[in-house]
């Protein structure tokens, strides 16, 4: 008897907290009190970094003026898979966050972001939009978001390496290593064979001059960022990872093509014939910059809005920095082909967020110049976050618009001209020919594509006696059941 | 019945309501996942508020179908394999060391236990400069000092990095458990020894017919509490070789799914495998301490 009345007790206990544990219906982080909404920041600084908290607070202090109906809460938030899901399931999600061009199409289909077509179309932006990014953040022709900017990959040069080798040196001598001979001929590798044997050169002669261990190229293999940068090297080689068929008018899977073994070889033979790889055969993005930065590396494919990083985290000179183009490959039939991967950041809404909140975090898009908007505040918020950057001895390149605005790109152009602190011929190369070699990540599940070819990648770094092709083979079939085949379903 | 129960308060209301936090706290943060956790497994998963049709198995089906989720079941079993190999008989030899040590056994057995002090994150950290694939490698340095080749710690091909995974385990968590085995060696009456050696037993005749009888209940209950322990591996292979598939381990795979690719429902069919499994492992566990205990009394 006692033993059956404690196992009522408490079994009732359970199901009554399960019974309250299911009632998510709790109320959304937007409230409006007293007349005023308030509308949380998720990329507000961290509060150590007192340059960036002041200027924000400046410009929080604009915008509330001109719009005494809004009140803005920062609210620091990084993206990260691992605290995202939490944050959205207890409302405690931003009303507007950054996050990666690989996760709208997630983050959409789990119902954790909302649409903002209506308001934005409002605001008369959506037409301001640059057509690529917009078609990132569009599902069943809503909008979810605006970009804060992109990139493309490329490969970032050390040029201190390369003039301790001697493949490169000052020669108009203003200080600066050049990246052109006397007759304006790249000393960068501009072919993928050129990119082969620059890095095999540098490893080796780093080695016999002066007794340094020194990768010629990061390659990273992890975190699904091999499989990012490795789909670049398969379009230069020429082929696509994912193709429509058009007799079948189905999608299918692509990681086997001739293009694709290619480019699988090509890195084998850089790692075992060459040496001239990392010998850490699982780097991720958070690595290629500690070996760029520490001269352990020359080069690495980085997106250009990560240039940065080196000269942040382990004061390397500005000086010393060349980005350019990633280079073109070659197809069995000998024809060329190059491509710049390109995505980028964009803001998104919380699933939570009311319409009134939305309208207010966008407005306050002009204040932090986010926006397409070129009014005297847009102006004077870009100006003072170019004088922050450069306070802060960080390096300023030309960005890569998320507007496509003509009055924008004027604006912009004439910012630039001001506050670019690189030595852009060293630059130019890739801003020159990112208009036309620019293409966007595969279409479908992307995110799981780059892990399975991450897996590959790995076993061809930690395997001398690895078969590229048989492990593409694998790949292939491993990502077409498990993912393509839903796409035609 | 009304009777009964007006009795079974009268007489036991003092006592429940010592309980009754307690037993709040763990429905609240023990049984109600769980039984979430079994619910969502069933269920086509949008996000927590969004808990659409009922699938029965398929998301079980799903994931038995994951090459990956095999893989890292199959790693699971390696690491409770070679931590078995490696890291169980070395707290015992250790324990046996430091309890025929004359001078300094305080000094040794704090010695021994420190790594355990270090948080675990860190602790991996250290490793990770010691297996470094480049020259600069702590073990890489000493063996170039030596005129021997670099060696790729945690990727050489066909030597997975379990092995190692499980040695750093091994450093960490040995001291913790030696401890045990010293309190168990401790309690043994010396004059059995005496009376051993009396008999012409050399060491080996009595660490056999003396020490380890000693020891063995605590070997069961500590081996069963080891592989349950590294059943739950998760953060040593997430630091030291990140997502390499020949190391991936079970709960590394549940958090992928469940949290990094939001596939939540999956996840959960994940976590009920994982506890099923632990579940077993803790009812033979239970079995030995009860057998234990009775043996005891």
């Amino acid at each position: 008897m006692k033993k059956m009345i404690v196992s009522v007790l408490l079994l009732a206990s359970l199901f009554a907290f399960y019974a309250c544990s299911n009632d998510t219906s709790g109320s959304s982080n937007a409230t409006t009190t007293t007349g005023i909404t308030d509308i949380t920041i998720g990329f507000w600084p961290e509060s150590n970094l007192t340059q960036d908290v002041e200027m924000y607070e400046d410009w929080e202090r604009l915008f509330e003026d001109d719009y005494p109906q809004y009140n803005i809460v920062g609210q620091p938030y990084v993206y990260d898979t691992a605290t995202f899901p939490a944050l959205a399931s207890t409302g405690q999600l931003p009303v507007v966050f950054e996050t990666w061009f690989t996760e709208p199409e997630k983050l959409v289909s789990k119902g954790y972001v909302r649409d903002i077509t209506a308001i934005l179309s409002e605001l008369e932006w959506l037409d301001k939009m640059d057509d690529e990014m917009r078609a990132e953040l569009t599902f069943d022709e809503l909008v979810y978001g605006i970009p804060r900017d992109g990139y493309g990959l490329g490969l970032f040069l050390n040029l201190e390496i390369f003039e301790m080798v001697g493949l490169m040196t000052d020669i108009d001598m203003d200080g600066i290593v050049d990246i052109y001979d006397e007759e304006g001929n790249p000393l960068y590798p501009t072919t993928m064979d050129e990119l082969y044997e620059t890095s095999a050169f540098i490893s080796h002669e780093m080695m016999r001059l002066y007794g340094e261990e020194v990768a010629g190229l990061v390659l990273l293999s992890a975190n699904k960022n091999g499989g990012w940068q490795f789909s670049n090297l398969v379009w230069n080689f020429g082929e696509a990872l994912q193709v429509y068929d058009e007799t079948t008018e189905t999608w299918r899977a692509n990681l086997n093509s001739p293009a694709a073994v290619k480019a699988l070889e090509w890195i084998y033979e850089l790692k075992w014939t060459e040496e001239a790889l990392p010998a850490t055969p699982s780097l991720t993005y958070s690595d290629w910059y500690i070996y760029i930065g520490t001269n352990q590396a020359a080069m690495a494919f980085v997106g250009s809005d990560a240039i940065n990083l080196p000269v942040t985290n382990y004061e390397m000179p500005k000086d010393y920095i060349a980005f350019v183009p990633m280079p073109q490959g070659t197809d069995d039939q000998m024809q060329t082909h190059q491509y710049t991967l390109f995505g980028g950041t964009p803001f998104m809404f919380s699933a939570r967020a009311t319409d009134e909140q939305v309208r207010g975090a966008l407005l306050f898009m002009e204040y932090i110049g986010r926006s397409p908007e070129t009014s005297e505040i847009a102006v004077q918020s870009i100006n003072r976050g170019n004088t922050v950057a450069e306070n802060k001895g960080m390096t300023i390149v030309p960005s890569i618009k998320a507007w496509k605005d003509p009055a924008y790109l004027m604006m912009m152009a004439e910012i630039e001209t001001r506050y670019v602190n690189v030595y852009m011929p060293n630059f130019e190369p890739f801003y020159d020919g990112l208009a036309t070699t620019k293409r966007p990540e595969e279409p479908y599940y992307t995110q799981e594509m780059y892990e399975i070819l991450d897996g590959v990648i790995q076993q061809v770094l930690t395997n001398e006696n690895a078969n590229p092709e048989a492990l593409l083979n694998s790949a292939n079939t491993s990502f077409e059941t498990n993912y393509m085949s839903q796409v035609n379903d | 019945m009304v009777g009964n129960l007006k009795r079974f308060f009268g007489k036991n209301l003092g006592g429940y309501l010592i309980m009754l936090p307690s037993v709040i706290l763990f429905a609240f943060f023990i049984w109600v996942p769980l039984l979430k956790n079994l619910h969502l497994s069933f269920f086509d998963v949008t996000n927590y508020d969004t808990i659409g049709d009922f699938v029965a198995f398929d998301n079980y089906k799903t994931i038995f179908a994951n090459d990956l989720f095999i893989r890292s079941l199959l790693n699971t079993l390696q690491y409770i394999g070679w931590s078995l190999l490696i890291g169980f008989f070395v707290p015992i030899f250790l324990a046996l060391l430091v309890n025929e040590a004359v001078h300094f056994k305080g000094i040794f057995r704090t010695a021994l236990n420190i790594p355990n002090f270090i948080p675990g994150i860190a602790a991996t950290a250290i490793w990770v400069y010691f297996f470094r694939s480049e020259q600069n490698g702590v073990l890489n340095s000493i063996l170039a000092n030596l005129g021997i080749d670099k060696v790729n710690w945690l990727y050489t091909p066909n030597w997975s990095a379990i092995p190692l995974i499980v040695l750093t385990m091994t450093w960490k968590g040995a001291g913790a458990t030696m401890l045990i085995y010293l309190a168990a060696l401790q309690t043994i009456d010396s004059t059995y020894y005496e009376a051993a050696r009396i008999e012409g037993a050399n060491m080996w005749w009595r660490l056999r017919l003396v020490t380890f009888p000693t020891l063995f209940q605590n070997m069961k209950t500590l081996l069963i509490l080891q592989v349950i322990a590294v059943f739950q591996v998760f953060y040593e292979p997430l630091m030291l070789t990140k997502q390499n598939p020949y190391s991936y381990s079970l709960l590394q795979i549940l958090y992928k799914t469940a949290i990094e690719d939001m596939k939540i429902d999956e996840g959960a069919a994940m976590g009920v495998i994982v506890s099923l499994m632990l579940f077993i492992l803790t009812f033979v566990y239970l079995r030995i301490v009860n057998r234990k205990q009775k043996a005891g009394a």
